[in-house]
Formats: C-alpha cells, structure tokens, sequence
C-alpha cells in the first residue's frame, strides 16, 4: 500500500514535470558581400549623408542586448519541488542576478556572467490562495483573532499562531474578516512581492508571470507562460488563470483580457514545446475542434506575439522530416510522444513546429484574413531547479533530479511504458537577447511585443535583422550597421509590405560571436512561404559564412569543420569567424505571394554539457551520447504582405 | 465557463488506486459518518474566489458548481487522509514544508529594520554595496581575418591618424556591431561585450589619447579611454532598498534556522550508520 502510494506520487510528479515539464543563392548573387576591407572616410562619405560631430546624435533605437530567460521554475512549482528543488523565487532572482547560490542539492552556483533580465514562472495551479495573515493590515485588526495572531507573529510565535490558525480553520472558526477573498493570502501574492524587491529599473528587471500549464487530453503541451508589463499593484488585482479553470487556451485569452481591462495593464503570452504536444500547439482548428476564424486568429495573434522555439525539452524550430534538405534541421530533437509519453501519430509533426507554422500562418492570413501564427523567437531554460543556466559549461539540468551528478546523463527524465526520455537528451538552453532601449519591464516587455528579439541555445551573440527595399551591400560597411537598418528597413519583427515595382526584398544581417564562446561557422537566412498552389515551402540561403569557403557543386557549403577535444571538453577558435555581416537580396521574390524570413546563425562546433560532464566527473558515456553541439540564433522573423 | 475541475491524471490515478487498491482496506472498517457543512461563509468564499479570477460573480449554475466540486474535493481529501494516501507524498510534504518556511517568513519580515540596523550591515558588509569602478571608452575595431597575415601592423597603422584627426574614428576600422563607445560601464558589463581579456588590457591604459591595438574575443581594437570613475561606497540613503533586501535576507534566514532549530528539539532524531566515506548503503 505505502510502496503503491509512493509509486502514484512519483507518477503524479512526473505528470505535473510533463506538465511543466537550399541553395546558395547567397553565393551567388552579386548583392551579398563578405569581403570587406577597411572602410576609408571617402567611403563613408559617399554610403552617408554627412552627420553633425557626435554620431550618437539624433539616434533613439535600440543599441543594446539585453539577455534574459524568461521560463524559471522554482521549489515553489509543485513538480520542481516533487523533485527535490528547495530554491524558491528569491534564490532564482539572486542566481539569474549573477550571485553564487547554494543548489538544492548543495552543489554552489554562479552564472559566467549575470542577467539582464529574468521571470519567474511557476506554475500557477500552485499560487492559489494560503490563509496567512497580512502584516498589520488594518482591516484585519479590527478583529480580535486575527489581531493576535498577528501579535504573536509578530513577537516571534508565528509556528504557534499558525497551528492555531489552522486548528481555527479545522474548525471553521476562522475570523470572517479573513474570508474576505481580498484578504486571502495568496502564493501569487507573495510571489509578487518578492518580483517587486528585486526589480531595480536601469540594472536588473524582474518579471511578474507564471506559466498556465494545460496538458490538454493527457499530456498534449499547450503550456504558456503570461508575462506582465506591470507591477505587483496591477498584478494583484486577480487571480493568476489555473489549469483547474480551463486547459482551453481560448479561456487564457479571455481572462487575459478581463485582467487588461480591469487594470489597464499589459500581458502578453509566450507557448512553448509544441514539440510535445502532439499536434496540437500549431493545430488547424480549435481547442474544441472547430475550424479556426478570423476572430480566433485575431486573438491568438494579439495575446501571442512570440514562440519559445528552443529549451532543456528540445529545440523546435523545425524537424528533419519536415525540412529533409537542411542539414542544421536535426538538432537537440524531443520528438517521440507528448509529455505524458503518449506517442506520436503520423500527421502530428506538421503541426509542431515554429517554421512551418509560420508558413502555414501566410496560408491562414490569405483564407482568414488574419495571421494566428505571427510570432517572434525567444528562448527559455524551463529549469525546474531556480538555476537560470543555459551553457553547456555550466548546465544545472531541468530539474533537481537531475543537477550534476556522475549518473545524470542516463537518468531517467520521463519515463513511461511507451517512451523514456534519458538525461543526456536534455538541451542545455536557452537565452532570449532582447533589443531595448533600457533595462526595465516596460523597455524589454514592449521589445518582445514588438518582436524585437531572439533567441540563442545558450551563447549571448549580438544579432541583426533588417529588412527593407534598398539596402546595398555598403550598408554592411559601416561602423553602426543599425543606423542604415533603421533608416533604410525594419527591424526583426517588422513588415514589409507591398513591394515597390520590378523590386525584390533586401536584407542587412549581422551577427558577432559570444566573447566566452565559439567563432560562427555560418549566418543563414530562412525563407518560408506557400506557393501558388498553396504548398509549404521553405528554403535556406547560406548568407555569410566563415574560412572563404566555396559552396559545392551541390550548392551546399562544405561543413566549418571541428576543432572540439572531447577528452578535455576544450575548443580553439581557429576555424569560423567572430563576425559575419551580409547584405541578401531574395532571388527568387514573387511579389504576389506573401514569404516570412528569419536568420539563423550557426556556431562552430564546441563541447555539449555531456562533455564536460564526462570530463568533470572522469566517465565514459555511451556512444550514442552527442559530445559536440552547434548553437545556434533564431532571429524573430520579418514577414512580407503583398 | 464552468468551474467543473478537469481532473489531472494524478487525481484519475489515485481515485483508480481508491477503487482497487484500497477497496477491501476499506470494506474493513466502519462506514464513515461524517458531515460536511457547506457554510455561508464558505460560499462566500468559493464566490470571492471565482469573482478574482473571472472579474464577475459566478452565475446561479456555476456556483452550484462550485460548492458541488467542494463537496466533492472534501470528500476525497478526508478520505485520502483516512487513508493516510498524504504520507509520502512528495508533493504534500514539499507543500507543507513550504507554508511552514512562509510562516517564518512572515514572523522575519513583520518588524522591518531600522535605519541604525542597516547602516551596521553596511559597514559589516561593504563589499556587497560598493559601486565598481568604471571607464568609459571609444574603440575602433579591426577584424583580423580581413587583415592577414598582420592584423597588428595594419591597426597600428590607425593610431597616427586616429590621433590627428578627432573626426576620422566615426569611420575608422572595420564594421562591427560593438559599440563605437561606450559610457561609463563597470568591467563586468564591458567584459560582457568584450571579453575578460579586453577588460584586463584597457584597465591599464592612459585616458585621453588612442591607444593599442588592444585584443579582445574578436579581434583587434584601437582605444581611447575618455573617463574613469573610481568605486565608491554610496551612502545608505541613496541605497536604501538594496540595503534592506539584502538585509532581511540574511535576517530571514536567521530567523528560519532559529525556528528550525527550535522545533528540532523537540524532536530525537536517530540515524542509522552509514558509510565511513558517506556513500549509501548497498
């Protein structure tokens, strides 16, 4: 009996973990340009119209990264500390803020550098309301119980007032005052204060969310995580959406907009793991089965202007099957069943996916007038530990049970009759760069609902993304690349629309590498679209690339190369390059279709966290264990409308 | 909406180990006879509760709901913990340890501290309140690829120019997406754009005049630094809420290990020998 019930607790822990848990156009076309020299001030002159002595004049756009994870679990989420995590929301925020903190397990960590930014999103089926007396709330004073119990709390009795807060409660002799709902002590509310503490605009923002967990139809992962733009008194003002409520996403969205309403206040949405979620996250039609319409589309868009494409539970940008002629597609893949293990069934794929359903989303713009699926990239650890960490040097894993240990790698992370996930498949990522004018909630929040953002594996590369129609290969010669982007294109996130006669999309793109981490083998663009006959179609342009190689006569550029010695987990930067910077023209634009286009940037191989964990601890992996990982960016796209 | 709960699988499993496992467990004993009071003020509180999610009290129907999924989750929570189906339960007991930390937490942070407190924890623990020194900088890069085989030679070639002509470093060097300058900024910010090494080399460098090359993680750098700022230690009225947070930190702490302490004396803990190098029995 007792093992029976020990056995159901583990499965209902690992139920709420699910819960929780082309060508070479590039090359060819004369637009593009790699090799470039030294820029002389006549060049300059001539690429520029002539600026006052400051060059910083006049400038207002986004100058620089902020670099935040915005998927942190903590103990305080019921799966998280099913598995043993002890941190809570203070010790995630001291972590991601770059101090040293003890691991649950009692292993120190520190991050290599700190964070930006970070929100904690505990699940919110676990924030419901706790009797716990306010301090020295007034209204509660006036009743004589509730006074002193406040009283002894105050004088250092608090167990004893809260044994008899409970006895009371057994009773139902609990004070009336404290059934005022608005004076129930509530796990959000705490939450929310402790959010409110470490803010600090200017140095270090602090998000209000939590993650709405449905696992609709046994384990199908239609999770999201709701961020907030504001603070603790707006935030307070309702309940966080539980599963208990509704798993129907709709329902989210509708409490999503009552909380608007009511607050004036600002929320936005972010889904995640569509890879588990067994066709349904990009499904075409609704929760309840319905064809999808104009208004669904509408809302979807407006609630959920990004997608976490990459995580610890796999990458989800695309899949092999999907995309058989891209040879980055296999990469850090969690595609067996759904969180509960169910299996996957042939025609689940296609609709799990970030690439394809951006295309899909053109081919729903043209029949419903609106596109559901216009969304940006970000990243998030999902870590069920409190250790914000997403670099294979220093990788914590996805929740308690499997911290660094010798074992980890071939402990189980979800296990079911059908499907067992083992430790070594976890993907140490990931982080979102945010382009923003400052560091408060108000700067990245409106960064991300603009889509001015996006998402690395791990690495902090700085990313560009412009798209406009008269971008030359000059504005990739200049000291402030952003100035001509902004001046001449949009941004990541952006529009272009109606294409000037007999023109054809150009793009600036430009990424550099992460000082503490590998060259980059190559920067991509990514196009996708459907064609006349209503057909997905995808295509990568290999954009710029490192070593002067030459594309062969497949049209396919010859693999970076290795560098990696996996014994001693160490790289050189001997190979790729520290910056790639490009102007692309699309050669194969038809104006009348609509076409989105995201980057993707490419790292030279270095060591995956297994490696150094074979390394750290003096083990040998199996075979089958990959020892090397190419990071990777995925810049928010820009979409073309005729 | 309805406020029917979607049972989670847990619940579907355990309401399975119910029915089968713990029928006859059951069928043993005496059929239990209890009441459940659905008081007034309960109902008050189930409607309070819906009208925070939902912004709106809950219809005649929906409260029905409401207080029929009450009933309901009472009866199964006595029973389960007739059964005793709340022992080893991980999720339970890392709940009720959770509420237990809570109410120490409240205990802590019911008497906030006094100015004369903090000022103390300040001077106990400057290092935790200094601000960094900081330099602010302008730089010119130079992309060693595109100046093999001596990239070194080819930026210092730059300096001459760089220092007879305040204007030329708007253009100077190769594109990049670095920042031509930077403000003051502490080292841990500018290593986080440039590298440790970076840091190091520039630290040592005479403001007011371009200086290098200086190498970074990607590549070659010509620098002028414009400003340093020596680390201070601010004065605790202009950082009073980082003082207290810090503070209470550490004071909640204190007070969580006092109460632990406390209860743990009430309590004989006995534990069986292990191994002398402290690994698990086999």
């Amino acid at each position: 009996m007792k093992d029976l019930t020990r056995g159901l607790a583990w499965l209902g822990a690992l139920y709420l973990l699910g819960v929780s848990m082309s060508a070479m156009a590039g090359a060819q076309d004369p637009v593009a340009s790699d090799d470039i020299g030294i820029i002389n001030p006549e060049a300059a002159a001539h690429a520029f119209p002539k600026r006052g002595f400051s060059p910083y004049a006049g400038r207002n756009y986004p100058t620089r990264v902020f670099w935040g994870d915005q998927h942190v679990h903590t103990g305080w989420s019921a799966d998280a500390g099913a598995f043993g995590a002890t941190l809570g929301p203070e010790d995630a925020l001291r972590f991601a803020r770059g101090e040293q903190v003890t691991s649950s397990l009692g292993e120190p960590a520190k991050l290599s550098r700190p964070l930006d930014w970070v929100a904690v999103t505990d699940h919110s089926d676990a924030a419901g309301v706790i009797f716990e007396i306010r301090d020295g709330n007034p209204n509660l004073m006036i009743d004589p119980i509730a006074k002193r119990w406040h009283d002894m709390m105050a004088s250092g009795q608090g167990v004893q007032a809260a044994s008899e807060m409970i006895a009371a409660q057994s009773n139902n002799k609990v004070p009336s005052v404290m059934k005022d709902p608005r004076l129930a002590m509530s796990i959000w509310e705490k939450n929310t204060s402790i959010m409110e503490k470490y803010n600090e605009p200017g140095r270090f923002t602090a998000f209000i969310g939590y993650e709405w967990t449905s696992n609709a139809g046994g384990g199908d992962n239609l999770h999201r995580n709701v961020i907030y733009r504001d603070g603790k008194d707006k935030a307070d003002e309702m309940l966080p959406m539980t599963t208990f409520d509704s798993e129907n996403p709709e329902d989210l969205w509708k409490w999503m907009s009552k909380w608007e309403e009511k607050t004036g206040g600002s929320l936005l949405a972010i889904p995640h793991n569509g890879n588990l979620s067994n066709g349904k996250m990009f499904a075409l039609n609704t929760f309840e089965g319905n064809p999808l319409t104009r208004d669904w589309a509408e809302t979807r868009a407006r609630w959920e202007p990004m997608y976490e494409i990459t995580q610890i539970k796999g990458d989800g940008e695309t899949h092999p099957s999907l995309s058989p002629s891209d040879e980055f597609a296999n990469f850090e893949k969690w595609d067996a069943a759904n969180l509960a293990g169910v299996p996957k069934q042939p025609g689940m794929i296609e609709h799990e996916y970030a690439r394809q359903a951006l295309a899909e989303g053109l081919k729903l713009e043209a029949s419903l007038g609106v596109n559901p699926f216009k969304f940006g990239f970000v990243s998030g650890t999902d870590t069920h530990t409190g250790l914000a960490t997403a670099e294979e040097d220093n990788f914590f894993g996805k929740h308690t049970g499997v911290e660094p240990s010798p074992h980890r790698w071939e402990h189980d992370v979800i296990k079911t009759p059908q499907v067992t996930v083992k430790g070594w498949q976890m993907a140490a990522a990931g982080y979102t760069g945010v382009w923003a004018t400052e560091n408060t909630r108000e700067a990245i929040w409106d960064a991300l609902k603009r889509k001015e953002a996006y998402s690395t594996t791990g690495p902090r590369m700085l990313v560009r993304f412009f798209g406009g129609w008269d971008f030359v290969p000059a504005d990739a010669q200049t000291r402030m690349p952003a100035d001509a982007g902004y001046a001449k294109g949009v941004p990541m996130g952006g529009d272009l629309q109606t294409a000037p006669a007999g023109k054809s999309p150009t793009f600036l793109a430009a990424a550099m590498k992460d000082p503490l981490s590998g060259n980059l083998d190559r920067m991509q663009i990514i196009k996708a679209w459907a064609d006349a006959s209503g057909k997905l179609q995808e295509k990568v342009y290999d954009v710029a690339w490192s070593d002067g190689r030459k594309p062969g006569a497949d049209g396919k550029l010859p693999p970076v190369g290795n560098t990696v010695d996996v014994d001693n987990a160490t790289w050189t930067n001997t190979i790729g390059s520290p910056e790639l910077i490009s102007v692309w023209k699309d050669p194969d634009f038809d104006p009348k279709l609509r076409a989105v286009y995201y980057v993707r940037v490419i790292e030279i191989p270095t060591p995956r966290w297994t490696a150094y964990d074979q390394k750290r601890f003096g083990i040998k992996m199996s075979e089958n264990v990959p020892m090397t990982v190419q990071e990777r960016a995925y810049t928010s796209p820009i979409w073309y409308t005729p | 909406m309805q406020r029917f709960v979607r049972e989670p699988l847990v619940h579907f499993l355990l309401l399975a180990l119910l029915v089968f496992g713990a029928y006859g467990l059951v069928s043993r004993r005496e059929p239990a006879t209890a009441t459940i009071d659905v008081t007034q003020a309960k109902i008050e509180q189930l409607a309070g509760l819906f009208a925070k999610t939902w912004q709106r009290p809950p219809t005649a129907q929906e409260l029905k709901g409401l207080i029929d999924d009450y009933v309901k989750e009472d009866i199964y929570v006595r029973e389960a913990l007739r059964l005793g189906l709340d022992t080893d339960d991980e999720v339970i007991r890392k709940r009720l340890r959770m509420k237990m930390e809570f109410v120490s937490d409240a205990e802590a942070e019911a008497t906030p501290p006094t100015d004369i407190q903090l000022q103390a924890y300040m001077d106990a623990h400057p290092e935790a309140f200094r601000k960094p020194p900081q330099i602010a900088f302008e730089q010119v890069y130079i992309n060693p690829d595109k100046h093999s085989p001596d990239a070194s030679a080819a930026a210092t070639a730059l300096l001459e120019p760089l220092r007879k002509d305040a204007s030329y470093a708007a253009t100077a060097g190769d594109p990049s997406l670095l920042p031509p300058s930077l403000p003051l900024t502490d080292q841990q910010g500018i290593a986080q754009i440039f590298g440790d090494d970076f840091v190091a080399a520039i630290i040592t460098l005479a403001p007011g005049e371009w200086e290098g090359p200086v190498s970074s993680a990607v590549g070659l750098h010509l620098v002028k630094v414009t400003d340093r700022a020596p680390g201070i230690l601010p004065a605790l009225g202009d950082i009073r809420p980082a003082v207290e947070r810090e503070w209470m930190n550490d004071h909640r702490n204190a007070v969580e290990q006092q109460r632990f302490d406390d209860l743990l004396k009430r309590y004989k803990v006995t534990v069986e020998p292990i191994s002398a190098d402290g690994s698990p029995p086999p």
